[in-house]
C-alpha cells in the first residue's frame, strides 16, 4: 500500500469518528459515565437528608442481603430484601413463561397468514408494543381491580358473592407484566418464523416424519433463536420493572425496581439504592451473557 | 404412511391461542376508551356516552402544561437523537472495515443493555449535584437524558437502511463528477429520508412514553404527561384519567400508523 | 491518449497480500473500441476500477492526455463508467439520471435540458424521459446508464460487463447498438467482458488478460490467427494442442516431422479445428482413429485419437451431398497444413 493510499484511509477513519462523535459523546456522558458514578456512590455513606456523605463504607452493599439488628448487632439475612429479590426473579421467570405460552402461537399465527393479511396482523401487534406502558398498566388494572371488568362479570354471572381482591398481590403484578410485555415476545419469534423456509418442513414430511417430529427436528431449531431473543426481551425488563409493580402491587408487593426507588425517596439510603441497582444490572448482564452463549452455540452447530 | 394433504403451517391450537392473545391485548384498551366516555361522575356507574371528561382534561391546566412539556421534550429529544444517530450511522456503514465500528456500535446500543431504572437513578445522582451547582432546573436536563436513550432507537432503522443501500450508487455519483456533499444531498439523503423519518418517529414515541426517567429526573413543578398521569393515579381514579390515557393511546396509534405507512411505501 | 505504465495493484498486506495486477503496461489510442478480455479473476475489473479512479494503484502511472491521473479521485477525472448493475438512481427520473453529471458540474439548467434531450434521442429513449428509473426493463435501464455516462462527454467511456445481465437476443442487439454509438460519438470505449465472442465482434483491439497480466494485445483477427501463447489460443476460439519438439530445423510431433524455421526445444503445437484436413495435404501427416462424430448442423466435429493417445478435433463443413465425412471407428490419414500450425512456447 503506498503512502497516498494510507493517508486517504486515515483521513477517512478520522472523518467517520468525527461524524459519530456527537452521538457517542451524548451517550458516554449521559449513560455510561453515570453508571460509573453509581459504582462510586455504592461505596459511600448515606447523608442525613438523602444524598451522601463522602465517607467510604461498605454498608450499602452489605445491606443488599443482610441486616444488622439495632440492639445486639447480630447479622441476619434481610428477609424483606430477599423476598423482594426472590419475587423479582420468580415473577420475571413466570412472566416469561406466560408470554412464551401465548406469544409463540401468536407469532406462528401471524407468520403463517397469507402475505397480504400479514401486514394487518403485524400492525395489530405493533400498536400495543408502542403504546405507553403506563396507559396499558392502567388498562389492565381496570380489568382486575375490585370494581373492574372481571369482578363485575363474575358477580353478574353469580359465580362469586363478593369481589375478589386481585390487586396489590403478586398475581396482579404477574398479570400486569405479562400483559405489558407480551408484544415483546411476539415480534422476535415472528421474525424467526417468518425467515424459516417452510419447504424444509415439507421435505421432512416427505421423508415420513410425523407432524410432531417435523416440528421438533426441523422447525424448532431454526426458530429457537427467535424464542430465546423474545425471552430475553421479556425477562430483562421484567427484572427491572418499576411502573407496573408500583401500580399493580401498591406498596405491599414490591419488586427490585420499587425497592431501589424507595432508597432515593423515603428510604434516604442512596448507597443502598446504588448497590441494589448494580446488583440488578449484574443479574441482567448474567441473563444477556447466557443469551449470547445460547445463540452463538446455536450458530456453531447450525 | 398415507400422505394426506399436509400443511405444516397449520399448527393445531395456534390459531385459537393467537386469537385469544389478540383479544386479551385489546380488551383492556377498549374498556379504557369506553370508560373515558362515561357520562357519569362515578367511574363505577355507567351513565351514557359523553365527551365531558375529555373536555375537563383539556381545560385542566396541569394536564395542558404536562402535555406541552411532553411535546416539547419529545420533539427536541427526538430531533437531537435523530440527527446525531444519522451522523453516526453514516459513519459506521458503507465501508469494508472500519476499526472503530464495533466500539461505536456498542456505545450507541448501551442504553438498551441496562435496565431503565438503573440509568434513571444514575442520572438522578449526578443531576442532584449538578442542579445544585448550576442552579438550572429547566427542561434541558430531561431533554438531554431523553436524547441519550432515544439515540439507539433512531440509530437502528437508519443504520439498517444504510446497510441495505446499494453502494454502487455513491460510486456512480462520484464517477459522474459529484462532490462528496453533492452526492450526500442528491443521492444518499433522499434515499435515506424515509428511514430518518421512521427513526424520528420511533424516538418521539419512546420519549413520549417514558415514565421512569422523567419521574426520577424532573424538577419540582415539572411534569410530563406520563408523570402527570402517575401523579393523578396516586390520588384517585377518575374518569379524567381514562380520558387522558385514551388521548395518549390515540397519539401512539396515529404515530405507529404513520410510521407504518412510511415504511410500507418504500419501493 | 491513455498510457498505462507499469500499473500494479495489491490488496492486503504482508503474507496475505494478493496482487491483482502485475506491472501492466499498454496504450490506448483516441477513438478506439478497446476491450479487456479474460476469465473472472484475471484482473480486468480491477484495471477498469483503477482507470475510473475507484481505487488507487499500488504502483505505476496512468497518463491521460499527458497527465498522470492515478491519484485523482473519480470525480476529478474525465472518465465515466457504465456499471454492471447500471447503478441508476432509483429515486430520480430517467431525465434526472442522465443530467446528473451536468448538475454536479454546475451547468446552467437550459444546457442540461438540451444535452439530456440529445442523449435520450441518441439511445432512443426520449419517450421515457419522465419515468422513474426503477420502472424500466433491463435493456432500457442499460441505455439510460449509457446516456448518463455519455452526457458529460468524457474522454473515455468505461463499460464493466454491461451486457452480462441481458438475455441472448437483447445482448446481440445491444452489441450492435454499442458499436454504432461508439462510431457515432467517436469516443474512446474501454469494454470489459469475459465473453470472447462479444469481444471479437465489437472491438478494434483486445487485451487478453490472465492472472493479473496482459497475455496479448492485438486486433481480433490477429488474436485469432496468431495467438502468442496457449492461453490466448485456448481462450479465443477453439484449438487443438499437441506436444512437439524442434531440433535442427525440423519439427517432430506424433511420429511425423516437418521442416520449420524455429529455435530448438519443446513447444506446444496449436492448430484450429477448421484447418485440420481429413486426408492427405501439405504439412504434418498423421494417422488417427475416429472416436465420435458430433453433428452441428453447419458442420460436424470429428473427434480423433492419435497414435500416442492424444486427442484432436477436426471441424468439417457438412457437404450438400454425400453424408458424413467418415464413420466412427475409421482409421484415416489426417493432415495439419504447415501454414495453419502455430508454434507456441511450452507452458511451465
Amino acid at each position: 500500500m503506498d503512502i497516498a493510499e494510507t493517508r486517504a484511509l486515515r483521513a477517512d477513519a478520522r472523518r467517520r469518528w468525527t461524524l459519530a462523535m456527537p452521538a457517542v459523546t451524548i451517550i458516554t456522558l449521559f449513560s455510561i459515565l453515570p453508571l460509573l458514578v453509581v459504582v462510586v456512590y455504592s461505596f459511600l455513606t448515606p447523608g442525613d437528608y438523602g444524598n451522601v456523605k463522602w465517607i467510604w463504607s461498605t454498608e450499602g452493599w452489605f445491606q443488599v442481603l443482610f441486616q444488622r439488628d439495632i440492639f445486639d448487632d447480630t447479622v441476619t439475612l434481610s428477609d424483606a430484601h430477599l423476598t423482594i429479590l426472590g419475587r423479582s426473579v420468580t415473577l420475571s421467570l413466570i412472566t416469561t413463561l406466560i408470554t412464551l405460552f401465548l406469544g409463540v402461537p401468536t407469532a406462528w399465527f401471524i407468520a403463517t397468514r397469507p402475505a397480504r393479511q400479514r401486514a394487518f396482523w403485524l400492525f395489530l401487534i405493533t400498536i400495543p408494543f408502542w403504546t405507553n406502558l403506563l396507559v396499558r398498566t392502567i388498562a389492565v388494572q381496570e380489568m382486575i381491580r375490585s370494581e373492574g371488568l372481571i369482578n363485575r362479570l363474575l358477580l353478574w354471572l353469580g359465580a362469586i358473592d363478593a369481589p375478589i381482591q386481585m390487586m396489590y398481590t403478586n398475581f396482579a403484578i404477574l398479570v400486569g407484566m405479562a400483559y405489558v410485555f407480551l408484544p415483546l415476545m411476539v415480534l422476535p419469534v415472528y421474525a424467526a418464523i417468518e425467515r424459516f423456509d417452510f419447504r424444509l418442513a415439507e421435505a421432512g414430511y416427505d421423508l415420513y416424519a410425523s407432524r410432531l417430529y417435523c416440528l421438533r427436528k426441523v422447525v424448532l431449531p431454526q426458530v429457537k433463536a427467535g424464542i430465546i431473543a423474545g425471552s430475553i426481551l421479556v425477562f430483562v425488563p421484567s427484572l427491572g420493572a418499576y411502573v407496573t409493580p408500583r401500580i399493580m402491587g401498591g406498596g405491599k408487593s414490591m419488586m427490585l425496581g420499587n425497592l431501589i426507588e424507595m432508597q432515593f425517596g423515603q428510604g434516604r439510603n442512596w448507597p443502598l439504592g446504588a448497590a441494589l441497582s448494580l446488583a440488578l444490572t449484574a443479574l441482567v448482564l448474567v441473563a444477556l451473557v447466557w443469551y449470547t452463549r445460547l445463540t452463538t452455540g446455536e450458530r456453531r452447530h447450525g | 404412511m398415507d400422505k394426506r394433504a399436509f400443511n405444516i403451517r397449520h399448527l393445531p391450537g395456534a390459531t385459537a391461542l393467537a386469537i385469544t392473545c389478540f383479544v386479551i391485548l385489546y380488551i383492556p384498551m377498549v374498556i379504557l376508551i369506553v370508560n373515558s366516555l362515561n357520562a357519569g361522575k362515578s367511574i363505577s356507574v355507567w351513565e351514557g356516552i359523553s365527551l365531558r371528561w375529555y373536555g375537563t382534561a383539556l381545560q385542566n391546566e396541569g394536564f395542558l402544561n404536562a402535555a406541552t412539556t411532553s411535546l416539547i421534550l419529545a420533539s427536541t429529544a427526538a430531533l437531537v437523537a435523530t440527527v446525531t444517530a444519522t451522523m453516526a450511522a453514516l459513519a459506521t456503514t458503507r465501508t469494508k472495515s472500519f476499526r472503530g465500528e464495533g466500539t461505536i456500535n456498542l456505545v450507541l446500543n448501551q442504553p438498551l443493555m441496562v435496565p431503565e431504572i438503573v440509568l434513571a437513578i444514575a442520572l438522578l445522582i449526578i443531576l442532584a449535584q449538578v442542579k445544585q451547582i448550576t442552579g438550572y432546573n429547566g427542561l434541558g436536563w430531561l431533554i438531554i437524558a431523553h436524547s441519550a436513550f432515544c439515540i439507539p432507537f433512531a440509530y437502528m432503522p437508519i443504520r439498517a437502511r444504510l446497510q441495505g443501500m446499494d453502494l454502487t450508487l455513491e460510486t456512480a455519483a462520484a464517477d459522474l463528477y459529484a462532490s462528496r456533499f453533492y452526492t450526500f444531498r442528491k443521492v444518499t439523503l433522499p434515499l435515506l429520508a424515509p428511514a430518518v423519518l421512521a427513526g424520528f418517529m420511533l424516538a418521539f414515541v419512546v420519549s413520549l412514553d417514558d415514565v421512569v426517567m422523567s419521574e426520577f429526573l424532573k424538577s419540582p413543578g415539572q411534569d410530563t404527561l406520563p408523570t402527570y398521569l402517575l401523579g393523578q393515579l396516586k390520588r384517585n381514579l377518575t374518569s379524567e384519567i381514562y380520558a387522558i390515557s385514551s388521548l395518549l393511546l390515540l397519539i401512539s396509534v396515529l404515530i405507529v400508523a404513520g410510521s407504518w405507512a412510511l415504511t410500507r411505501k418504500k419501493t | 491518449m491513455l498510457e498505462i505504465r507499469n500499473l500494479t495493484k495489491s490488496f492486503g498486506a504482508g503474507a496475505t497480500a494478493v496482487t491483482a495486477l502485475h506491472e501492466v503496461a499498454f496504450s490506448i489510442a483516441e477513438g478506439e473500441f478497446f476491450t479487456l478480455l479474460g476469465p473472472s479473476g484475471c484482473g480486468k475489473t480491477t484495471l477498469l476500477r483503477l482507470i475510473a479512479g475507484f481505487e488507487p494503484p499500488t504502483g505505476g502511472a496512468l497518463v491521460l492526455d499527458g497527465r498522470d491521473v492515478a491519484h485523482l479521485p473519480p470525480n476529478k477525472r474525465p472518465v465515466n463508467t457504465v456499471f454492471q448493475n447500471y447503478a441508476l438512481f432509483p429515486h430520480m427520473t430517467v431525465a434526472e439520471n442522465v443530467g446528473f453529471a451536468l448538475g454536479a458540474q454546475g451547468r446552467p439548467r437550459s444546457e442540461i435540458a438540451e444535452t439530456v434531450e440529445r442523449m435520450l434521442a441518441l439511445v432512443q429513449l426520449d419517450h421515457l424521459a419522465h419515468r422513474k428509473s426503477a420502472e424500466l426493463s433491463g435493456g432500457q435501464q442499460q441505455r439510460v446508464a449509457l446516456a448518463r455516462a455519455l452526457a458529460p462527454k468524457p474522454r473515455i467511456l468505461l463499460l464493466d460487463e454491461p451486457l452480462s445481465a441481458l438475455d441472448m437476443k437483447l445482448r446481440k442487439e445491444m452489441q450492435v447498438e454499442l458499436k454504432r454509438l461508439q462510431q457515432e460519438t467517436g469516443l474512446t470505449f474501454i469494454f470489459v467482458t469475459h465473453d470472447q465472442e462479444e469481444a471479437l465482434t465489437m472491438s478494434d483491439r483486445i487485451a487478453v488478460m490472465s492472472g493479473g497480466r496482459i497475455q496479448q494485445i492485438a486486433s481480433p483477427r490477429d488474436l485469432y490467427d496468431h495467438p502468442s501463447n496457449s492461453f490466448v489460443a485456448g481462450f479465443i476460439g477453439e484449438s487443438n494442442f499437441l506436444d512437439a519438439r524442434c531440433a535442427g530445423g525440423k519439427l517432430f510431433a506424433q511420429g511425423a516431422e516437418l521442416e520449420v524455421d524455429h529455435a530448438d526445444g519443446p513447444i506446444t503445437l496449436m492448430v484450429r479445428p477448421e484447418h485440420v484436413v481429413l486426408g492427405t495435404a501439405q504439412g504434418l501427416t498423421l494417422r488417427a482413429k475416429v472416436e465420435t462424430l458430433v453433428y452441428f448442423g453447419t458442420d460436424t466435429h470429428v473427434h480423433l485419437t492419435l497414435p500416442d493417445g492424444a486427442r484432436l478435433v477436426a471441424r468439417v463443413q457438412n457437404a450438400l451431398r454425400g453424408g458424413a465425412p467418415c464413420a466412427e471407428g475409421d482409421t484415416l490419414t489426417v493432415s495439419l497444413p504447415a501454414d495453419a500450425l502455430r508454434l507456441l512456447p511450452k507452458d511451465a
